[in-house]
Protein backbone atom coordinates (compact mmCIF):
# COMPACT_ATOMS: atom_id res chain seq x y z
CA UNK A 1 0.00 0.00 0.00
CA UNK A 2 1.42 3.17 -0.80
CA UNK A 3 2.23 5.89 1.68
CA UNK A 4 -0.20 8.51 2.44
CA UNK A 5 1.52 12.26 1.93
CA UNK A 6 2.54 14.59 4.81
CA UNK A 7 0.56 18.18 4.44
CA UNK A 8 3.10 21.20 4.44
CA UNK A 9 2.53 22.75 8.11
CA UNK A 10 3.40 26.32 7.01
CA UNK A 11 0.36 25.98 4.56
CA UNK A 12 -1.44 23.97 6.27
CA UNK A 13 -3.19 26.68 8.20
CA UNK A 14 -6.29 28.51 6.99
CA UNK A 15 -5.10 31.69 6.13
CA UNK A 16 -1.97 31.35 5.00
CA UNK A 17 -3.34 28.85 2.35
CA UNK A 18 -5.83 31.35 1.45
CA UNK A 19 -3.31 33.75 1.03
CA UNK A 20 -0.94 31.55 -0.69
CA UNK A 21 -4.04 30.77 -2.74
CA UNK A 22 -5.36 34.66 -3.63
CA UNK A 23 -1.67 35.32 -4.21
CA UNK A 24 -1.00 32.11 -7.01
CA UNK A 25 -3.69 34.11 -9.27
CA UNK A 26 -2.23 37.29 -9.60
CA UNK A 27 1.47 39.29 -10.00
CA UNK A 28 1.37 41.07 -6.68
CA UNK A 29 -1.07 42.30 -4.29
CA UNK A 30 -1.52 45.16 -1.09
CA UNK A 31 -1.81 44.38 2.18
CA UNK A 32 -4.98 46.10 2.38
CA UNK A 33 -6.46 44.13 -0.67
CA UNK A 34 -5.29 40.51 1.01
CA UNK A 35 -7.18 41.93 4.35
CA UNK A 36 -10.28 42.97 2.53
CA UNK A 37 -10.01 39.42 0.94
CA UNK A 38 -9.58 37.39 3.55
CA UNK A 39 -11.50 39.51 6.68
CA UNK A 40 -8.70 39.22 8.26
CA UNK A 41 -7.15 41.57 11.15
CA UNK A 42 -4.26 43.73 10.65
CA UNK A 43 -2.15 41.80 13.56
CA UNK A 44 -3.42 38.23 12.34
CA UNK A 45 -2.55 38.83 8.70
CA UNK A 46 1.01 40.65 9.31
CA UNK A 47 1.88 37.22 11.61
CA UNK A 48 0.90 34.66 8.89
CA UNK A 49 2.55 36.64 5.68
CA UNK A 50 5.57 36.72 7.88
CA UNK A 51 5.32 33.02 8.41
CA UNK A 52 5.13 32.79 4.76
CA UNK A 53 7.82 34.95 3.95
CA UNK A 54 9.97 33.06 6.62
CA UNK A 55 9.69 29.74 4.65
CA UNK A 56 10.36 31.91 1.41
CA UNK A 57 7.18 31.71 -0.30
CA UNK A 58 6.18 35.51 -0.33
CA UNK A 59 8.54 38.28 -1.29
CA UNK A 60 8.01 41.37 0.27
CA UNK A 61 8.33 45.15 -1.16
CA UNK A 62 7.70 48.18 0.66
CA UNK A 63 7.02 51.38 -1.27
CA UNK A 64 5.94 54.85 -1.34
CA UNK A 65 3.47 55.88 -3.30
CA UNK A 66 1.52 59.53 -2.71
CA UNK A 67 3.81 59.72 0.92
CA UNK A 68 1.77 56.83 1.56
CA UNK A 69 3.77 53.52 2.55
CA UNK A 70 2.39 50.44 0.58
CA UNK A 71 3.43 46.97 1.34
CA UNK A 72 3.41 44.27 -1.57
CA UNK A 73 3.90 40.53 -1.43
CA UNK A 74 4.05 38.73 -4.28
CA UNK A 75 3.98 34.85 -4.44
CA UNK A 76 7.90 33.09 -5.18
CA UNK A 77 8.93 30.06 -7.09
CA UNK A 78 9.25 27.94 -3.88
CA UNK A 79 5.63 29.33 -3.00
CA UNK A 80 3.85 28.00 -6.29
CA UNK A 81 6.04 24.88 -6.56
CA UNK A 82 4.79 23.78 -2.51
CA UNK A 83 1.55 24.90 -3.11
CA UNK A 84 1.12 22.77 -5.79
CA UNK A 85 2.59 20.04 -3.89
CA UNK A 86 0.50 20.47 -1.18
CA UNK A 87 -3.07 20.14 -3.61
CA UNK A 88 -1.12 17.23 -4.77
CA UNK A 89 -0.75 15.72 -1.15
CA UNK A 90 -4.78 17.01 -0.74
CA UNK A 91 -5.67 14.79 -3.71
CA UNK A 92 -3.84 12.09 -2.54
CA UNK A 93 -5.17 12.16 0.72
CA UNK A 94 -8.39 12.44 -0.09
CA UNK A 95 -8.24 9.77 -2.62
CA UNK A 96 -7.19 7.76 0.55
CA UNK A 97 -10.12 8.90 2.39
CA UNK A 98 -12.42 7.72 -0.33
CA UNK A 99 -11.13 4.61 -0.46
CA UNK A 100 -11.17 3.46 3.84
CA UNK B 1 -10.62 13.01 14.41
CA UNK B 2 -12.57 10.12 12.49
CA UNK B 3 -12.25 9.18 9.00
CA UNK B 4 -15.24 11.46 7.43
CA UNK B 5 -14.47 14.65 9.47
CA UNK B 6 -11.46 13.97 8.50
CA UNK B 7 -12.29 13.81 5.07
CA UNK B 8 -14.87 16.74 5.15
CA UNK B 9 -11.60 18.67 6.23
CA UNK B 10 -9.90 17.94 3.27
CA UNK B 11 -12.56 18.65 1.07
CA UNK B 12 -12.78 22.41 2.71
CA UNK B 13 -8.82 23.13 1.74
CA UNK B 14 -9.49 22.00 -1.49
CA UNK B 15 -12.66 24.81 -1.20
CA UNK B 16 -10.95 27.06 0.27
CA UNK B 17 -7.95 27.24 -2.50
CA UNK B 18 -10.63 26.98 -5.21
CA UNK B 19 -12.50 29.85 -3.86
CA UNK B 20 -9.95 32.25 -3.61
CA UNK B 21 -7.86 31.47 -6.63
CA UNK B 22 -11.02 32.64 -8.36
CA UNK B 23 -11.64 35.76 -6.22
CA UNK B 24 -7.97 36.60 -7.09
CA UNK B 25 -8.57 36.29 -10.84
CA UNK B 26 -12.43 37.84 -10.38
CA UNK B 27 -10.80 40.75 -9.97
CA UNK B 28 -10.02 41.18 -13.67
CA UNK B 29 -12.98 41.02 -14.92
CA UNK B 30 -14.78 44.43 -14.56
CA UNK B 31 -14.62 46.05 -17.74
CA UNK B 32 -18.58 45.85 -18.97
CA UNK B 33 -18.40 49.44 -18.42
CA UNK B 34 -16.09 50.22 -21.39
CA UNK B 35 -18.23 48.28 -23.57
CA UNK B 36 -21.00 50.35 -22.71
CA UNK B 37 -19.40 53.75 -22.65
CA UNK B 38 -18.00 53.04 -25.96
CA UNK B 39 -21.31 52.10 -27.18
CA UNK B 40 -22.88 54.96 -26.04
CA UNK B 41 -19.73 56.93 -27.21
CA UNK B 42 -20.08 55.81 -31.17
CA UNK B 43 -23.88 56.36 -31.19
CA UNK B 44 -23.44 60.00 -29.58
CA UNK B 45 -20.60 60.05 -32.50
CA UNK B 46 -23.00 59.03 -35.27
CA UNK B 47 -26.10 61.17 -34.49
CA UNK B 48 -23.66 63.79 -34.11
CA UNK B 49 -22.37 63.65 -37.38
CA UNK B 50 -25.79 62.94 -38.73
CA UNK B 51 -26.61 66.41 -37.47
CA UNK B 52 -24.22 67.83 -39.94
CA UNK B 53 -20.96 68.76 -37.77
CA UNK B 54 -19.37 65.69 -39.47
CA UNK B 55 -15.65 66.74 -39.09
CA UNK B 56 -16.30 67.25 -34.96
CA UNK B 57 -18.18 64.72 -33.84
CA UNK B 58 -16.00 61.78 -34.66
CA UNK B 59 -12.54 63.46 -33.22
CA UNK B 60 -14.17 65.21 -29.82
CA UNK B 61 -16.24 61.72 -29.41
CA UNK B 62 -13.22 59.54 -29.05
CA UNK B 63 -11.36 62.04 -27.38
CA UNK B 64 -13.87 62.22 -24.56
CA UNK B 65 -14.29 58.72 -24.31
CA UNK B 66 -10.69 57.86 -24.48
CA UNK B 67 -9.91 60.18 -21.53
CA UNK B 68 -13.02 58.94 -19.61
CA UNK B 69 -11.84 55.49 -20.09
CA UNK B 70 -8.44 56.43 -19.20
CA UNK B 71 -9.50 58.40 -15.85
CA UNK B 72 -11.78 55.41 -14.77
CA UNK B 73 -9.20 52.56 -15.12
CA UNK B 74 -6.61 54.29 -13.81
CA UNK B 75 -8.81 55.13 -10.59
CA UNK B 76 -9.82 51.46 -10.57
CA UNK B 77 -6.52 49.90 -11.19
CA UNK B 78 -5.15 51.37 -7.91
CA UNK B 79 -7.85 49.05 -5.86
CA UNK B 80 -7.26 45.86 -8.06
CA UNK B 81 -3.89 43.73 -8.01
CA UNK B 82 -2.36 42.88 -11.51
CA UNK B 83 -2.73 39.71 -13.14
CA UNK B 84 -0.95 38.93 -16.51
CA UNK B 85 -4.31 37.80 -17.85
CA UNK B 86 -5.74 41.28 -17.18
CA UNK B 87 -2.21 43.28 -18.48
CA UNK B 88 -2.87 41.16 -21.89
CA UNK B 89 -5.91 41.50 -22.58
CA UNK B 90 -5.33 45.73 -21.44
CA UNK B 91 -2.56 45.56 -24.05
CA UNK B 92 -4.85 44.47 -27.19
CA UNK B 93 -7.72 47.13 -26.19
CA UNK B 94 -4.88 50.09 -25.33
CA UNK B 95 -3.29 48.93 -28.72
CA UNK B 96 -5.92 48.47 -31.14
CA UNK B 97 -7.64 51.81 -29.64
CA UNK B 98 -4.84 53.74 -30.32
CA UNK B 99 -4.67 51.95 -33.76
CA UNK B 100 -7.86 53.17 -34.77
CA UNK B 101 -7.61 56.81 -33.19
CA UNK B 102 -4.14 57.05 -35.43
CA UNK B 103 -5.86 55.86 -38.48
CA UNK B 104 -8.89 57.52 -38.78
CA UNK B 105 -7.99 60.70 -37.46
CA UNK B 106 -5.48 60.67 -40.42
CA UNK B 107 -7.36 59.66 -42.67
CA UNK B 108 -9.90 61.81 -41.93
CA UNK B 109 -7.22 64.74 -41.51
CA UNK B 110 -5.81 63.70 -45.18
CA UNK B 111 -9.49 63.69 -46.90
CA UNK B 112 -9.52 60.03 -47.80
CA UNK B 113 -11.85 58.59 -45.65
CA UNK B 114 -14.85 59.56 -47.78
CA UNK B 115 -16.04 56.22 -48.40
CA UNK B 116 -18.43 54.74 -45.84
CA UNK B 117 -18.15 51.22 -46.40
CA UNK B 118 -14.58 51.29 -46.30
CA UNK B 119 -14.61 53.07 -42.51
CA UNK B 120 -17.26 50.62 -41.30
CA UNK B 121 -15.43 47.92 -42.69
CA UNK B 122 -12.01 48.61 -40.70
CA UNK B 123 -13.82 49.79 -38.09
CA UNK B 124 -16.10 46.34 -38.23
CA UNK B 125 -12.65 44.34 -38.77
CA UNK B 126 -10.51 45.90 -35.67
CA UNK B 127 -13.61 45.18 -33.45
CA UNK B 128 -13.51 41.73 -34.12
CA UNK B 129 -9.73 41.27 -33.80
CA UNK B 130 -9.56 42.34 -30.49
CA UNK B 131 -12.96 40.60 -29.68
CA UNK B 132 -11.83 37.80 -30.36
CA UNK B 133 -8.42 38.16 -29.37
CA UNK B 134 -9.75 38.74 -25.61
CA UNK B 135 -12.18 36.31 -26.05
CA UNK B 136 -9.65 33.39 -26.67
CA UNK B 137 -7.91 34.43 -23.95
CA UNK B 138 -10.64 34.19 -21.82
CA UNK B 139 -12.43 31.45 -23.56
CA UNK B 140 -15.64 33.29 -23.49
CA UNK B 141 -17.95 32.21 -26.16
CA UNK B 142 -20.20 35.38 -26.29
CA UNK B 143 -17.28 37.61 -26.72
CA UNK B 144 -16.56 35.19 -29.70
CA UNK B 145 -19.79 35.70 -31.19
CA UNK B 146 -19.74 39.37 -30.85
CA UNK B 147 -16.39 39.08 -32.72
CA UNK B 148 -18.77 36.96 -35.36
CA UNK B 149 -20.86 39.70 -35.43
CA UNK B 150 -17.99 42.51 -36.18
CA UNK B 151 -16.56 39.61 -38.95
CA UNK B 152 -20.31 39.73 -40.64
CA UNK B 153 -20.51 43.27 -40.74
CA UNK B 154 -17.02 43.22 -42.06
CA UNK B 155 -18.37 41.27 -45.25
CA UNK B 156 -21.45 43.31 -45.26
CA UNK B 157 -19.92 46.84 -45.18
CA UNK B 158 -18.43 45.49 -48.83
CA UNK B 159 -21.44 44.91 -50.30
CA UNK B 160 -24.64 46.24 -48.36
CA UNK B 161 -25.19 50.02 -49.10
CA UNK B 162 -26.74 52.86 -47.51
CA UNK B 163 -29.13 53.00 -44.97
CA UNK B 164 -28.72 49.12 -44.54
CA UNK B 165 -25.47 49.47 -43.95
CA UNK B 166 -26.14 52.54 -41.21
CA UNK B 167 -28.65 49.82 -39.41
CA UNK B 168 -26.55 47.22 -39.49
CA UNK B 169 -23.88 49.09 -37.87
CA UNK B 170 -26.41 50.10 -35.57
CA UNK B 171 -27.20 46.66 -34.59
CA UNK B 172 -24.12 45.52 -34.25
CA UNK B 173 -22.93 48.37 -31.58
CA UNK B 174 -26.43 48.18 -29.63
CA UNK B 175 -25.73 44.11 -29.14
CA UNK B 176 -22.07 43.60 -29.18
CA UNK B 177 -21.64 47.05 -27.37
CA UNK B 178 -24.51 48.34 -25.03
CA UNK B 179 -26.04 44.90 -24.68
CA UNK B 180 -22.37 43.09 -23.98
CA UNK B 181 -21.75 45.60 -21.28
CA UNK B 182 -24.48 46.02 -19.08
CA UNK B 183 -24.61 41.76 -19.02
CA UNK B 184 -21.10 41.97 -18.30
CA UNK B 185 -22.04 44.89 -15.71
CA UNK B 186 -24.71 42.49 -14.28
CA UNK B 187 -22.15 39.91 -14.30
CA UNK B 188 -19.92 41.35 -12.40
CA UNK B 189 -22.19 42.32 -9.80
CA UNK B 190 -23.38 39.20 -9.26
CA UNK B 191 -19.68 37.85 -8.70
CA UNK B 192 -19.10 40.59 -6.08
CA UNK B 193 -22.16 39.96 -3.99
CA UNK B 194 -21.14 36.19 -4.52
CA UNK B 195 -17.89 36.90 -3.01
CA UNK B 196 -19.20 38.65 -0.04
CA UNK B 197 -21.63 36.20 0.59
CA UNK B 198 -18.53 33.91 0.98
CA UNK B 199 -16.32 36.39 2.81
Amino acid sequence: MPELPELNPVIHGKLRLALLSLLSGIEEAEFTWLRSKTGSTDGNLGAQLLKLEEAGYVAVDKQFVQRKPQTIYRMTDAGRIALTEYVQALKQLLGGAMGR
Amino acid sequence: MTASNEELELKDRLRLIETMIAEGRRTTESYGWTFFLWGVAYYIAILWAGLGHSYLAWPVTMTAAGVLTVVIITRKRSKRPPTTTARAIGAIWCATGISMFVLFMALGWSGKLMDYNIFVAIMAAMLATVNAASSMILRWKLQFACALVWWALTVYACFGKGKSLTIAFLAALFFCQIVFGIYGMIREARARKQAAHHA
